[in-house]
């Protein structure tokens, strides 16, 4: 099947937008796309190339043909939203302390420093890092942590801090990563988590 | 045209730099920026982060200190809520407020399109302002953020962009380069600018022109967005990546193993990009590690300024 399109007149993204709404709709064969800049010369060649289109170009006057065979006769792939992977589940770590396990202080401390920057490992099912108690000077601006914990930030974890806790130690003006929050939200957390991890 | 000018005037518009600077006294000139556009994400609050941090970083290329800011409206009343202008200024105080810059005036005009920025006065010693000239043999180049927001945008605008990748690139756009610029001042540091709508290549052209050097990039170093690659694959370029790589591919000369779609990426506009630090080579393994572990966590030394390069950037 023959078709051809004119997105003359049409500034980027649309013109590859238009093609790729044909391309899911009729699954051409083979399919022109003219077009009236280099731009959408260029992303269209490149969105067909994409799919799977064997492409080339001419130019016809002040306008580009942008000319595309399925290759081998195979259907275009439809165009997926680019997602990440689903989430298989939600887990929330709760860090009341700033010392991990009991005996030694300074062991505690590296092993604490060493199980943060160690949580990435959890990947995209880290949902909820919460800090209480003790746990909350991991967020002040003395904290080793710091840079760890803005990763995970930025990586999309949502870091919760208590604010009572911060509160209690002065440090309410120091803390430097996460959201300060109150028992309502943790309590809320906690229900909506498919699992929840004390240390 | 011929634009007054008086000694004082350290960087004014006969170069084109990041902002101009004024000698006050022996110890204290004035950086003076202003920037300002259209909504580039959705939500205003962000906007208005976004607008602010690309407005401050002009300060921070110059290795200055920002200080005060005014805000510039351009507002559709009666077509858009005025809550909406609301949390753009509420975003663009939070971003003045982490930059330790007071808000001290502003102006708003009615217009048919929205748009948001700042004027940012800063502080720097006459002796220390970094331009984007000044480089030096051997020099190594620093990138403090990923390439790729202008074609994440373009994939924005066509819809095709995940949540998690919106969120993502709009934390990344409202990320200040205080920090950067603050490790930068204690190396030895020859140039500096940031990366704006002229795309990585275009910046480094500007530093190279009407020099003896030239720039060679370690291609595979670049930090980009991850999803730019499939975006750029997809032909989701801004229109203006086009542009860059015309008016500056007589200047570049790419090894044959340099994928296309990184091409692409280092001629992509970016908004509110990282700075691209110029530093001596005995210092730069030094400022990349401070930076990394004092949260500049994308830094990377991305190539070298090279002895007789015939003003010409080559990567490989």
């Amino acid at each position: 099947m023959n078709t051809k399109i004119d997105c003359r007149g049409l500034a980027c993204p649309a013109p590859v937008l238009k093609t790729k709404e044909l391309i899911e709709q009729e699954q051409p064969e083979n399919l022109v796309v003219v077009v009236d800049n280099e731009a959408a010369k260029e992303n269209v060649t490149r969105f067909m190339e994409h799919q799977g289109f064997a492409v080339s170009t001419s130019v016809e006057g002040s306008d580009f043909q942008v000319s595309g065979r399925a290759e081998g006769g195979a259907k275009a792939a439809p165009v997926k939203t680019v997602e990440p992977e689903e989430l298989k589940q939600k887990i929330m770590v709760m860090v009341g302390t700033d010392r991990m396990g009991y005996g030694d202080d300074d062991l505690g401390l590296k092993l604490m420093v060493s199980f943060l920057k160690t949580l990435k490992e959890m990947g995209g099912e880290l949902w909820r890092l919460v800090f209480v108690n003790n746990g909350v000077k991991m967020t002040v601006s003395e904290s080793e942590v710091l840079p760890v914990l803005k990763e995970l930030e930025e990586g999309g974890v949502h870091v919760l801090v208590c604010g009572t806790c911060l509160n209690h130690f002065n440090l309410l003006e120091k803390k430097v990563v996460g959201e300060t929050t109150n028992m309502l939200d943790i309590v809320t957390a906690m229900q909506l988590a498919d699992k929840v991890i004390n240390i | 045209m011929a634009f007054p000018t008086d000694e004082n005037v350290i960087v004014g518009l006969d170069r084109a730099d990041d902002a101009g600077v004024y000698r006050v006294n022996d110890d204290l000139a004035l950086i003076q920026t202003v920037d300002f556009f259209t909504p580039i994400v959705d939500d205003p609050y962000w906007f208005g982060q976004i607008a602010a941090a690309n407005a401050l970083s002009d300060v921070y290329a110059m290795g200055g200190i920002p200080k005060t800011a005014m805000n510039l409206v351009g507002f559709p009343i009666g077509e858009m809520d005025i809550s909406i202008l609301r949390e753009i200024i509420e975003g663009g105080i939070e971003k003045m407020k982490e930059a330790g810059v007071v808000l001290v005036g502003g102006h708003s005009v009615e217009d048919a399109e929205l748009k948001y920025g700042l004027s940012v006065t800063g502080f720097i010693h006459p002796d220390r302002v970094l331009t984007k000239k000044n480089l030096k043999d051997g020099d190594h180049l620093i990138l403090t953020k990923p390439l790729g927001t202008g074609i994440v945008n373009t994939a924005i605008k066509g819809g095709i962009a995940s949540p998690k990748v919106i969120e993502r690139v709009t934390h990344l756009m409202a990320r200040l380069n205080r920090k950067p610029a603050e490790i930068m001042s204690r190396y030895e540091v020859h140039a500096c600018t940031d990366i704006t709508g002229f795309g990585l290549i275009g910046h480094l052209a500007e530093m190279v022109l009407d020099s003896v050097n030239g720039i060679r990039l370690q291609s595979e170093k670049i930090p980009i967005i991850p999803e730019a690659q499939e975006y750029a694959q997809m032909g989701f370029i801004p229109a203006g990546a086009y542009r860059n790589r015309e008016f500056r591919a007589s200047m570049t000369e790419f090894a044959p193993s340099v994928d296309r779609f990184l091409q692409d990426l280092l001629f992509d506009p970016q908004t509110s990009g990282g700075l691209l630090i110029c530093v001596s080579k005995k210092d730069s393994r030094a400022l990349e590690k401070e930076l990394k572990t004092d949260g500049v966590q994308d830094a990377v030394i991305i190539g070298e300024v090279v002895k007789n390069g015939g003003e010409k950037i080559f990567v490989q």
